[in-house]
């Protein structure tokens, strides 16, 4: 415990210096990021009456909104599983890697205290990055802090837990991280397009969705945020008991430990294999 | 190999291995051979690391390990740290096996791989060494004191402000090696700390680790592919060549065979079989190169003087009295380079034997 807090801290230093120090590549980022996604939200939205029949959609602020928070969860997901990813093919480059490997906290620590600093960053400039877009196409969020907080908690331990699977592959097989940009971006797409609907396209459609560690996140993110936790009647319904919240509990529960253990597993082997510094 | 050390001496040694092998396996796809150009789905192929290492590091020795690239002297080191486990064998760490202690032995081990690539490049050294020590549970006033302390050791005083990647790669070396001391390890092991590096740092990082020894009262485990280093530095040198430790002895020792005298001497014509045997084993012949126009020996004598001109004396000696013509001459040096080829096994003799004209 002593040595997760003793690497957070060294990572949140880290962090804010080389904010600090780069500043002007950090704020030409988020401005850069904004604009992008921007247009990405415009191009979306010019090419949705060919996808969706009536053009009428794009008056509804609702389902505008639920897009562009689809996008934000998406990128978050896109961004903790690449830190696992190219994260991990990146460190094994500069040897920082085995450094890592060398301290006596091991590497297990050393990814969760990197994954949690990491996205506490990520979950404050999506949230800026929200706030400013939601403003910008005229729609409104429910902002219940104690659900919010609790479903991005159990988004982020969802999203860990499949990290730490994908991680553990990149480390034995760094060819690996090439592909797992094709596994963020279905990622991403699922965030952005989860809605209730999925689950009732028979059971395996369902399992499936079930069983991919954005699919409930996003649904029950949607539902506060966006819906006000209301159900299709209009009436309340606190998300603590809708059915995707015990979905996205489970998932936690599954995807951690089975991450974990593959990735003890992975090292151990990459150890064997001697692949935790290849150049 | 000196391996007369049984196992109850685990304790003596700092860092011990044991009959410690490791083979890498690896599989190619869609692979083209290069010879044949013959093409297969899959070509595996293996890699033989470290073949049955057996060694020990001594409290306070500079142990050398000297060998050519892909000679298995970093997997030796990764092997030590934990960093790849060996297939057989064991590796103990003051008396606690590797496999078994990974975190106890982490804490006392210090390991600088490839120096220039360990630092975080954006920040300074001092901000590295500030992340590198809480990594290592090194915190307040103790890691501010051991880190102002270890830059004024190393020398980047003036640089430690400056961000790494602004800095040489004998300076990136150095914050290497200071990240590696940060939790004041009793055994630090260095994989080639002065390959690509300008003289002065080279020079300057020898120093180093001769102070970090001699001073200090650390184990330093060097390995290079540089003689000369290997040399300079080490009180004990194991040459290593395709995973196999072929000696590990004092380098005093090793410096003997390096220091015996060989002539080359051209006569008029070849050498009959067994003419020079009464001469054994005062002298020792190395080789015979015939030509049309005569031949050319080799030989090796003894190292002191009076020795070696006894010797020569009856080598001319029975030379004339099996009526051969002396042409001419030569002493031949050898040097370190020499001795490694020849018990390489690589390629024997002359290779590395630069003529110095003598007379
Ligand atoms: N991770 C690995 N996978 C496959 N082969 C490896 C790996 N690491 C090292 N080798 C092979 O093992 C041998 C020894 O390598 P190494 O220990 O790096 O040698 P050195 O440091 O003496 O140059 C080489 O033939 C190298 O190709
Ligand atoms: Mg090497």
């Amino acid at each position: 415990m002593l040595g997760f807090l003793l690497i957070m801290k060294a990572e949140i230093i880290r962090g804010w210096i080389i904010t600090r120090r780069y500043w002007f590549r950090t704020l030409t980022g988020l401005i850069i990021g904004y604009g992008m996604l921007m247009i990405l939200i415009a191009g979306f939205f010019y090419s949705q009456p060919a996808i969706e029949k009536g053009i009428n959609q794009l008056d509804d602020p609702t389902r505008a909104t639920n897009y562009i928070l689809g996008f934000i969860i998406g990128l978050f997901a896109f961004g903790v599983i690449g830190m696992f990813t190219q994260g991990i093919q990146g460190m094994a480059q500069t040897g920082v890697l085995e450094q890592l490997c060398l301290s006596p906290y091991g590497l297990v620590t050393n990814f969760l205290a990197r994954a949690v600093v990491a996205s506490v960053t990520t979950i404050f400039y999506s949230a800026l990055m929200v706030y400013f877009v939601v403003l910008s196409v005229g729609g409104k969020l429910y902002f219940d802090p104690v659900p919010v907080i609790v479903l991005l908690t159990l988004s982020f331990i969802n999203l860990l837990g499949f990290g730490f699977m994908v991680g553990g592959l990149v480390l034995v097989f760094k060819q690996v991280g090439q592909l797992t940009i094709i596994v963020r971006m279905a990622l991403f797409a699922l965030a952005i397009f989860a809605r209730e609907e999925f689950l009732q396209q028979g059971w395996l459609v369902s399992a499936f969705m079930h069983v991919l560690p954005i699919t409930d996140a996003s649904i029950c993110l949607k539902y506060v945020l966006v819906s006000g936790q209301r159900v299709s009647s209009g009436e309340f319904m606190s998300v603590f008991f809708h059915p995707c919240f015990y979905w996205l509990c489970a998932s936690c529960i599954i995807w951690t430990l089975i991450g974990i253990s593959l990735f003890k597993i992975m090292e151990n082997y990459s150890r064997y294999k001697g692949t935790l510094g290849i150049y | 190999m000196n391996n007369d050390d049984g196992k109850q001496d685990i304790q003596k040694y700092t860092v011990y291995l044991d009959a410690v092998s490791k083979t890498f396996h690896t599989s190619h796809f869609l692979y083209k051979e290069e010879e044949t150009g013959k093409r297969s789905l899959i070509k595996k192929k293996e890699a033989c690391a470290a073949d049955r290492i057996t060694f020990g590091i001594m409290p306070g020795e500079i142990m050398g390990l000297l060998g050519p690239n892909g000679a298995g002297k970093t997997t030796t080191v990764k092997m030590i740290s934990g960093l790849v486990k060996p297939d057989s064998g064991t590796v103990y760490v003051n008396g606690m096996n590797v496999e078994k202690k990974r975190k106890q032995v982490l804490s006392q081990i210090g390991v600088v791989l490839e120096g220039t690539r360990t630092s975080i490049w954006p920040l300074t050294p001092l901000e590295n060494l500030y992340y590198y020590g809480n990594l290592r549970n090194i915190r307040g006033k103790i890691l501010k004191e051991r880190t102002q302390q270890l830059i004024d050791f190393i020398g980047l005083t003036d640089k430690k402000d400056v961000e790494v990647r602004k800095l040489s790669r004998g300076q990136k070396q150095k914050l290497a090696i200071c990240i590696a001391l940060i939790a004041d390890p009793k055994i630090i092991l260095l994989d080639e700390p002065t390959t690509g590096l300008d003289v002065q740092s080279s020079r300057s990082i020898k120093d180093k680790v001769l102070e970090l020894t001699r001073k200090y009262g650390r184990s330093v485990l060097v390995t290079t592919h540089d003689m000369h280093v290997a040399q300079e530095l080490c009180d004990r040198i194991g040459i290593i060549n395709k995973g196999k430790l072929i000696t590990c002895r004092p380098t005093s020792e090793l410096l003997e065979l390096f220091s015996k005298q060989i002539f080359s001497l051209r006569l008029d014509r070849n050498l009959a079989e067994g003419d020079l045997d009464s001469l054994a084993p005062h002298i020792t012949l190395l080789e015979t190169v015939s030509a049309e126009d005569g031949s050319t020996i080799t030989v090796q004598v003894p190292e002191s003087y009076f020795e070696r001109s006894e010797a020569l004396y009856l080598l001319f000696e029975t030379l004339r009295r099996k009526k051969y013509q002396l042409r001419s001459i030569q002493q031949k040096q050898v040097n370190l380079e020499y001795v490694f080829l020849q018990l390489t096994g690589e390629k024997p003799m002359l290779n590395g034997i630069h003529s110095e004209e003598q007379e």
